[in-house]
């Protein structure tokens, strides 16, 4: 029906025009205008499974490449385009968003400002996901953070304007840094496009960095710094990380399952599309330090969420500790000494897809545990865990579904958690043992924490906290959201190549270009190559 | 033979996926479709295990007729099979004759693979089947025995089947007791999953996909312990068992880690590729030469993998010269404990196998399936198809934690009064006689242990839960007593699952009479023996440790500490059976209502003993246990001289039966005659004290009541654990949570506070200073502005002039100022 160039572009834009004619909508008629919402979801999630179709699962480049000048004295386009890395997380967007949506019923106050909010969230995100050029990509990443911060702010719990100003200082901080490594890369790109102005063209810079000799070891170093802080605040990995439980805290059921099911991908995704093509020195430089921070999260954060007793806060802790799984996956990228090339490269790339069928499957099984969070906070209004129990027998489909998220969660085979835990898991073995087997203790505090709070809340026989008369089953708008989350939850897990097959060729260039790069860049001197290990 | 390997693995993947089937259908729309207090969710679970064991049954007839040719001898008429009897005499030469047999036929391996999850470069993982004669005992001794305790439930569960369950165990908080609806629909939906999960841990063709299910296992256990979910001590034990599962499977993941880095596959087998090249599978890799040692790189301290076929096909090391894959030894040992690491938590060997008796807070059809005779077993069994991946180091540490956890499982079912507890003790300890087995070299011997163990096990645990389902729930055997009258065929069968697990036997009896019986031969080295399962398959564990011992004399324990515990056992078995069944019944209440339990209880229990008594026959010699060794790994049977590398060696099965030259008995005969002495001392004097009552118990308890409390205490190894791990893991999250708290927000909050402060002072420097300056300004040029009213004449030619001297000035000060060039 349409171009893939049209079909992006409308993906992106869609949800905004659905806000636009929302501004012309009656402030009472907060039905229509869910209804209305949701329709712009589902149309955005329906154009992005039919992008599936147009995408080349063969060719591991980028495909539809839309570029038009934009600012031309500054040599900015307007440049989108797409490669499996990309689709799977733009398919995972439309999904969250469409079932976030259905997760909106519930809210009461202003809907018509937060309905506007959460489509233009939306575009942003899309936007960040398709943005083939530098700049483009830091303007949706800027326009991500308002609507974000508004609906934490104004939609939030008691404690909101606390949580939602760290969030915005928290990523506004780093979306500076990553400004700044933007500028670096641009006037460093100067002599290689023709014009003398400077590139801002991810796809340009990467190639270049590939090349090793048209940005220096230095520069590298500093911009992946730089890019990785930028990035890893928003994944989020130890120490940048305390940000998260309180934005998720207080943040409405909805906007947490966007939180930890997109947002924290954005982290992960401009790790992988950004920080490492264009510093593929700095990266294998500091590639210790990252795997060590992945570890660090994945304990820590296990740790942290096995002594919460919020619900809610323990699901953020557990945020924390999965995604530590991406940045160890990516980041498993061992050299040898002698030659400089990628040893056991075959590992880094299983590395960098688990890391990659984590986010996926993160992004489903995460929004999956705030949801259930959110079922039973909207009817008890606390999330005490030492205050709830017997929730089997008065909820059983909701215990059921629960379950089932939780053990995603848990990584149980069969379920979309496992894959991408355990194939991180095994790929860093070649990487370095120490920290492989520090993340592999990870499986054992994560059945701690998360079977400890299953019994809480929903085994025993009684249910103890207050409300107990509010406790009703799960209406049938709910039970479509907990199917919809489950359903993809075994989809992923018994056959992980719904991921594979589009990400498989995108990645296996990426390690080998990121290979060529660090190979090709001159060494400053051996000094800097004994120091980092 | 594909055609075969095709029939099998079909046959083989309906066994297995038929319970899923049945599972998906129960959980999805029993509820909806039968209601509550419908068994046809019962029926379905059963007709999906039933099927199973029919295909698998099947399976096993086309594997042995087409390529064992052990059991079904080419189906030859009975009188065949009568007269083929008692010519196999048990003398050395005959036994030999017949290893040679064996050893000159390749096992057979029939593999291949479902779909791939996934690739990357030339690293493959993917969903397998392995096929041999182990694989195939396992799948029709599970699903017999599943069926057999799916039927059983359908009797033990029926109280479920009710709209208002009243759980006497679960008080609410006004003091009464706790209702529920029933969930028997539920119930069998879990075994149905469970069913699915252990079969397809056992199909597994490669060791990824044993851990896919393995993990799968432990959460049906989970669901399974847990079941009576509002009982805080169930879901606790169920957590408990989860979690204590997790560690072992640490090492497990670390076993996998060392193995995918090094080897490059999970595989079990060679993989063909479509291109006729052939990828070595893990086994081919570490093949050994004759003399049982790995190919070693010239300094000796790196195995080098064989990765190359020669004309024969065998697999061998590359020359020097060519690249080779290596791992260090050192390394391979770390692999094969860690691999052992996930069996010792899923077998509940010693350290972890706290997890098992509190397992026992599950209903009784699920202790006997999953806790018992199937799940925990396949620790075993992994350990089993894991051989030739273990270094001699590996065997050794296997057959001290078998060792050490057969004897203190033992000790602690002496004083256990809960008759599932004492079960679940002998269940460790007689799972810690596998291990020893297959530690000690006998591979063939602790998967034949394995397999009669499951039989009467199960069979015992079945007969428990007739009892407590005829006791009202009455676990306390202090409370039972006389019950042989009230139910007999509980007590009957599990008099013969007790003698069976004891080991007791008759020797020298000669029975004519089972030659009739078709396809079966019997004889042993005993002559002819009259006894049940269990004595055969320890009586070869025991023969091989002893073979064992005598090579490496300083391991003697190895043997002794079993030989005690054959003892203990048979003390504790019948303990247990004279304390529930003989006797005055000391709870006369109780004893007034107990009734035996009705024919789909008892019927289940009467197949069952059927094979706990006959499922050996013929020991060694049996049809049983030659189709296990028909997989034996081939560097199993010639043993291994480890003199030379100071390492353990390991015994030759054959001399284990060759009685020495200079007269006297072989070391089977000595290691049987010995089983045999303990178990018949550990049976008298439990008859003594328990039947006739010679001494009280009590006295001895008395007597020794600090020894009494340290075993009640199982050794204090939970309390000691949560000690060591439990609270300090608990304070260790408590620091992270405060570290965020009281650092990382600290920190953030001071920036925020100094970025404040730094506003505060701004804006007073704003108003007191630019302000200041601003106003000062605004004033200034407000005067300079009245001042410049005047100029504001009004007149043209004064303007004109004003603009004509401005422009020049401002050229002048351009063109002074601009940059030249």
């Amino acid at each position: 029906m349409f171009s893939p160039e049209v079909l992006s572009n409308l993906i992106i834009f869609v949800p905004t025009i659905f806000a636009f004619f929302l501004i012309f909508a009656d402030t009472k008629a907060t039905e229509f205008m869910r209804v209305w919402t949701l329709v712009g979801t589902a149309i955005t999630f329906a154009l992005s499974v039919a992008l599936l179709g147009t995408y080349t699962p063969a060719d591991g480049g980028i495909q539809q490449v839309v570029a038009k000048e934009w600012i031309s004295s500054w040599n900015i386009y307007y440049r989108i385009g797409y490669d499996g890395i990309s689709l799977t997380l733009v398919v995972l967007t439309g999904f969250v968003f469409m079932v976030s949506m259905l997760a909106s019923w519930g809210i009461e106050k202003h809907v018509k400002g937060y309905l506007i909010l959460f489509l233009i969230l939306e575009t942003g995100v899309m936007g960040v996901f398709f943005a083939l050029d530098f700049f483009l990509f830091y303007v949706f990443w800027e326009v991500m953070l308002l609507p974000m911060y508004f609906l934490i702010g104004i939609w939030g719990g008691p404690r909101r304007e606390y949580a939602a100003i760290k969030f915005f200082l928290y990523t506004l901080f780093g979306g500076v840094l990553m400004l700044i490594a933007m500028l670096m890369y641009f006037f460093a790109s100067a002599s290689m496009t023709g014009n003398g102005i400077g590139s801002f063209n991810l796809l340009d810079l990467a190639k270049w960095a590939a090349q090793g000799n048209v940005f220096s070891p230095g520069l590298q170093v500093a911009g992946f710094i730089l890019l990785f802080i930028g990035f890893a605040i928003k994944v989020p990995t130890f120490p940048f990380h305390t940000w998260l439980p309180d934005a998720h805290v207080e943040a409405p059921t909805p906007i947490s399952m966007i939180l930890a099911g997109v947002l924290l991908k954005l982290g992960g995704y401009g790790i992988i599309r950004v920080a490492y093509p264009l510093c593929p020195y700095g990266a294998q430089y500091a590639s210790y330090a990252l795997v060590a921070i992945g570890v660090v999260s994945i304990v820590y954060g296990a740790f942290a969420a096995l002594a919460q007793t919020d619900f809610k806060r323990m699901v953020a802790y557990s945020s924390v500790s999965h995604m530590g799984y991406v940045l160890v996956g990516i980041a498993v990228w061992k050299i040898s000494e002698v030659t400089g090339a990628a040893e056991g490269r075959d590992y880094w790339l299983m590395g960098m897809s688990g890391a990659m069928f984590q986010m996926i499957a993160h992004g489903v099984s995460s929004p999956g545990m705030f949801f259930c969070v959110g079922v039973i906070y909207d009817r008890v209004h606390h999330r005490d865990l030492n205050q709830f129990g017997g929730l089997t027998g008065l909820m059983p489909r909701y215990s059921g579904m629960a379950a089932v998220i939780f053990f995603a969660g848990l990584g149980l085979p069969g379920l979309c958690g496992f894959i991408g835990e355990v194939f991180v898991v095994l790929s860093a073995w070649n990487y370095s043992k120490t920290l492989a087997i520090v993340s592999a203790s990870g499986v054992i505090l994560t059945a701690g924490y998360i079977l400890w709070a299953l019994q809480r809340v929903y085994l025993g026989p009684e249910y103890k906290g207050p409300h107990p008369e509010a406790i009703t089953p799960m209406t049938s708008r709910e039970q479509a959201i907990g199917w919809a989350l489950i359903v993809p939850c075994f989809a992923l897990g018994v056959y992980p190549n719904f991921v594979f097959d589009y990400t498989d060729k995108p990645m296996a260039k990426l390690v080998r270009s990121l290979d060529d790069g660090y190979q090709n860049t001159p060494k400053p001197h051996s000094e800097l190559q004994t120091t980092q290990k | 033979m594909d055609s075969l390997g095709n029939t099998l693995a079909n046959l083989l993947t309906i066994a297995w996926l038929l319970p899923l089937f049945g599972f998906v259908v129960q959980i999805l729309f029993a509820l909806k479709w039968w209601g509550r207090k419908s068994k046809t969710g019962a029926y379905l679970a059963i007709f999906c295990i039933g099927a199973g064991f029919v295909c698998s049954s099947t399976a096993f007839y086309k594997w042995d007729t087409q390529a064992g040719h052990l059991v079904f001898k080419e189906a030859k008429p009975a009188a065949t099979a009568e007269v083929a009897a008692p010519e196999s005499e048990p003398t050395a030469e005959a036994s030999d004759e017949h290893h040679h047999k064996k050893s000159s036929g390749k096992q057979t391996v029939f593999s291949g693979t479902f779909y791939q999850l996934a690739q990357f470069g030339d690293l493959k993982i993917s969903l397998d089947y392995y096929i041999d004669s182990l694989t195939l005992a396992m799948f029709v001794m599970v699903t017999l025995i599943a069926t057999c305790i799916h039927i059983f439930a359908t009797g033990y569960m029926s109280e479920e089947l009710v709209e208002d369950y009243v759980d006497h165990q679960v008080h609410t908080h006004d003091g009464g007791h706790f209702h529920r609806p029933g969930r028997f629909y539920r119930f069998f939906s879990y075994l149905s999953l469970f069913c699915f999960a252990m079969l397809g841990l056992v199909i597994a063709g490669n060791i990824f996909q044993v851990f896919i299910f393995w993990e799968l296992v432990g959460i049906c256990s989970y669901l399974l312990i847990g079941f009576y979910i509002e009982r805080h001590s169930a879901s606790t034990a169920a957590n408990k068992a989860f979690i204590v599962n997790r560690v072992g499977d640490f090492g497990f993941i670390i076993g996998l880690m060392i193995l995918w880095t090094s080897f490059g596959t999970f595989n079990f087998a060679d993989q063909h590729a479509a291109d006729h090249s052939v990828k070595p599978g893990l086994f081919s890799m570490v093949t050994r030469d004759d003399h049982g040692e790995f190919a070693k790189t010239s300094g000796g301290k790196d195995v080098v993998l064989t990765t190359q076929q020669d004309g024969h096909g065998a697999w061998q090391a590359p020359p020097e010269s060519s690249p080779r894959k290596t791992i260090a030894y050192t390394l391979l040992i770390v692999a094969g404990l860690g691999v052992f690491g996930g069996c010792v938590g899923k077998s509940a060997q010693f350290p972890l196998q706290t997890w098992l008796p509190d397992a026992m807070e599950g209903p009784t059809p699920v202790s006997a399936l999953v806790h018992s005779a199937t799940m925990v077993a396949a620790g075993v069994y992994l350990a089993g198809r894991f051989y030739p991946m273990f270094t001699p180091e590996v065997l050794l540490t296997i057959a001290y934690v078998g060792c050490i956890t057969a004897f203190v499982a033992a000790t602690i079912a002496i004083v256990a009064t809960d008759i599932k507890k004492v079960l679940a003790y002998s269940t460790i300890s007689q799972l810690g006689y596998m291990m020893l087995g297959l530690g000690v070299g006998g591979w063939a011997a602790g998967l034949f242990h394995l397999i009669t163990h499951a039989f009467f096990k199960s069979l015992m645990f079945l007969c428990s839960g007739s009892v407590i389902a005829g006791c009202h729930h009455e676990q306390e055997m202090p409370k039972m007593g006389g019950l042989l009258r009230k139910m007999p065929i509980t007590a009957l069968t599990m008099l013969v699952g007790v003698i069976a697990i004891a080991g007791l036997a008759i020797p020298g009896v000669y029975l004519k009479f089972w030659w009739y019986i078709p396809y079966l031969s019997i004889n042993s080295d005993h002559g002819y023996v009259l006894s049940f399962s269990g004595f055969h398959s320890k009586d070869a564990i025991l023969a091989t440790a002893l073979g064992y011992t005598k090579l490496n004399p300083l391991h003697f324990l190895l043997f002794l500490i079993p030989l005690l515990t054959a003892g203990i056992t048979s003390f504790y078995m019948f303990r247990l059976w004279f304390y529930t069944f003989l006797g005055k019944p000391r709870d006369q209440h109780l004893h007034d209502h107990v009734h035996e339990s009705p024919w789909v209880m008892t019927a289940p229990l009467l197949v069952l003993a059927f094979f706990a008594a006959f499922c050996a026959l013929g020991g060694e010699h049996g049809n049983l246990f030659q189709t296990l060794s028909h997989s034996e790994p081939s560097h199993v049977e010639h043993g291994f001289d480890g003199s030379q590398s100071h390492t353990v060696s390991l015994p030759d099965s054959h001399s284990l039966h060759v009685k020495p030259a200079e007269g006297g008995a072989s070391t089977h005969d000595v290691a049987g005659r010995s089983a045999l002495l303990a178990a018949f001392i550990g049976m008298v004097i439990s008859y003594l004290i328990y039947a006739k009552r010679v001494v009280n118990p009590d006295d001895i308890k008395r007597q020794a009541a600090s020894v009494h409390a340290f075993l009640a205490n199982k050794w204090g190894f939970d309390d000691l654990y949560d000690v060591m791990f439990v609270k300090p893991a608990h304070v260790v999250a408590k620091f992270a949570a405060a570290i965020d708290k009281f650092v990382f927000d600290e920190i953030l909050h001071t920036f925020v506070r100094m970025g404040i402060a730094v506003s505060k002072w701004d804006r007073k420097f704003d108003e007191g200073v630019i302000d200041g300056i601003v106003n000062l300004m605004g004033n200034s040029t407000h005067s300079l502005a009245l001042s410049l009213r005047n100029v504001q004449t009004g007149k043209i030619r004064q303007y004109v002039t004003f603009i004509a001297v401005s422009v020049v000035t401002l050229f002048v000060l351009l063109f002074a100022l601009y940059p030249k060039g």
